[in-house]
């Protein structure tokens, strides 16, 4: 590994933090607006430091170990599933030379990883010895697994057009043809709002929430957490949708290719601008329930997707595909 | 003989493989077996990756990071309502159990001793994911798509099988 490739996987790293902290509060600042109230104002300007504060006040926080709770896994599930969410990120290339693994085989990888940050989910769930983080765990996993049958089915559209599964590659080709959004429209776009809903689903967010109703099961998974056990799962939500947004961004919206201008700033750009669309929609819609949420998932996306994929064989084969 | 990262990394990997797949047999709750099939399951993923076949290791970590999430859903639903319940690994199992291992480790051992002159001699070619796209769908395509129709029938069969009911009981009602 080069010195380069050490540095640019620190600065994504840096770059995915920072953005996760600040996500925080513009998270709390947006449902603020959005419900006609200012959102944090007190801690530095316009509220701009409370992501510390409330860092500050987990870290200070006793952690409680429930008295039949499985101890190993209760302690090692919520690191597992911030450093989980958080590897997907290096796969995500911030720019054509910014990409701390550039590997063939990026889009698998991708999807697998994003997969395999819902073993913590469970393993939190199951060790805290509790019915209802039991219940939200179940959720998680049952809703994980029909959901990623779309999004490997949607995440292959581009596989198809780009014919490569390299993600760097995949940009590169919409460096040079157009944003796959842009066009061809009629499969970029449906593939792209599909991706998204799958993504949002993975990620355990409204109106796809149901493993952490919190009317239903107090908090789900995490009742049993508290102080930065709860911290790490609570960051884990935000990495992920952070990083399906920038998953997104780079599949579907060109990733760092910009007009002018440094290429990490539009993939920043593009990134926090799909976050904020997705807690828009948090803040907007309410949760589907738990036998919609299934419906969904077999009886359209699945469908969907795969009349999407086959769509874009064909239309590689199209002389305007070529 | 020098060590390299990738033999310090193959080694702890290994080790990581072999005592995985210990306690995998060894565990006495369910849910920790399944556990440790997936830190066995991802450190075969890492070494496919030593092996120069990256796109095996993604479809590894796909595949079987559902298999055992899957797993342990059934964990939940078939042990006892509170999760403690012990598995009893059956005493008399073990020595037969040994021994088929040990079978199973020495086909292989001599397998790869025998064929040790022929390893030194090629050179494994690094072949992309492009090119077994294409073998899977031109060179072996009646193979692979027999074994998609074995996995469908299988599927199916696992359906009916876990849909059979008692003939007494009432069946469901239908959701509207």
């Amino acid at each position: 590994m080069t010195l380069f490739a050490w540095l640019s996987s620190i600065l994504v790293a840096v770059i995915v933090l920072t953005v996760t902290a600040f996500g925080l509060w513009w998270e709390r600042k947006l449902a603020g607006r959005m419900q006609s109230r200012l959102g944090p104002t007190i801690v530095g300007p316009i509220g701009l430091f409370q992501p510390i504060a409330d860092l500050l006040k987990l870290v200070q926080k006793e952690p409680i170990i429930p008295q039949r709770a499985d101890r190993a896994l209760f302690w090692l599930a919520p690191p597992l599933t911030t450093l989980f969410a958080l590897l997907v990120a290096a796969l995500v290339p911030f720019g054509p030379k910014l990409a701390p693994a550039n590997i063939d085989v990026g889009v698998p990888l991708i999807i697998a990883l994003g997969g395999l940050a819902l073993i913590p989910v469970w393993m939190a769930g199951w060790a805290s010895h509790n019915k209802y983080a039991l219940l939200g765990a179940m959720r998680a996993v049952a809703q994980s697994v029909s959901y990623g049958v779309p999004l490997v089915l949607t995440a292959l559209v581009p596989v198809i057009l780009a014919g490569s599964m390299n993600l760097n590659s995949i940009v590169a080709w919409q460096h040079r043809h157009h944003w796959l959004v842009v066009w061809p429209v009629f499969l970029g776009l449906p593939a792209f709002i599909l991706f998204i809903l799958a993504m949002l689903a993975e990620a355990n967010r409204i109106p796809f929430d149901i493993p952490e109703a919190e009317s239903e099961l107090v908090a789900g998974v995490s009742t049993e957490y508290t102080g930065m056990h709860f911290g790490f799962i609570y960051l884990a939500e935000y990495v992920h949708t952070l990083v399906g947004s920038a998953v997104a961004s780079t599949l579907f919206l060109g990733g760092w290719d910009g007009p002018f201008g440094p290429s990490v700033l539009w993939m920043v750009l593009k990134t926090c601008l799909l976050f904020s669309v997705l807690y828009w929609l948090r803040w907007s819609l309410v949760r589907l329930r738990a036998d919609q949420l299934m419906a969904l998932a077999w009886k359209w996306l699945v469908p969907a997707g795969l009349a999407l994929v086959l769509l874009a064989a064909v239309w590689t084969q199209t002389p305007w595909g070529r | 003989m020098t060590f390299t990262a990738t033999m310090i990394v193959f080694a702890l990997v290994g080790a990581l493989a072999f005592v995985g797949s210990i306690f995998t047999v060894r565990s006495s709750k369910l849910v920790h077996a399944v556990l440790w099939l997936g830190v066995t399951l991802g450190m075969t993923a890492i070494l496919f990756v030593q092996l120069g076949a990256p796109f095996l290791a993604g479809i590894q970590l796909l595949l079987y990071v559902g298999g055992v999430m899957t797993l342990m859903i059934f964990g939940v639903l078939l042990t006892k309502r509170d999760g403690d319940s012990e598995l009893k690994t059956e005493e008399p199992s073990r020595e037969r159990g040994a021994l088929i291992a040990l079978a199973v480790f020495a086909v292989l051992a001599g397998t790869i001793w025998l064929g040790r002159d022929a390893l030194q001699r090629t050179a494994v070619p690094s072949l992309g994911t492009g090119w077994l796209g294409t073998s899977l769908l031109t060179r072996h395509l009646v193979a692979f798509e027999a074994l998609s129709a074995l996995l469908l029938a299988a599927m199916i069969g696992a359906i009916v099988i876990a849909r059979r009911r008692d003939p007494d009981q009432p069946s469901e009602p239908k959701e509207s």
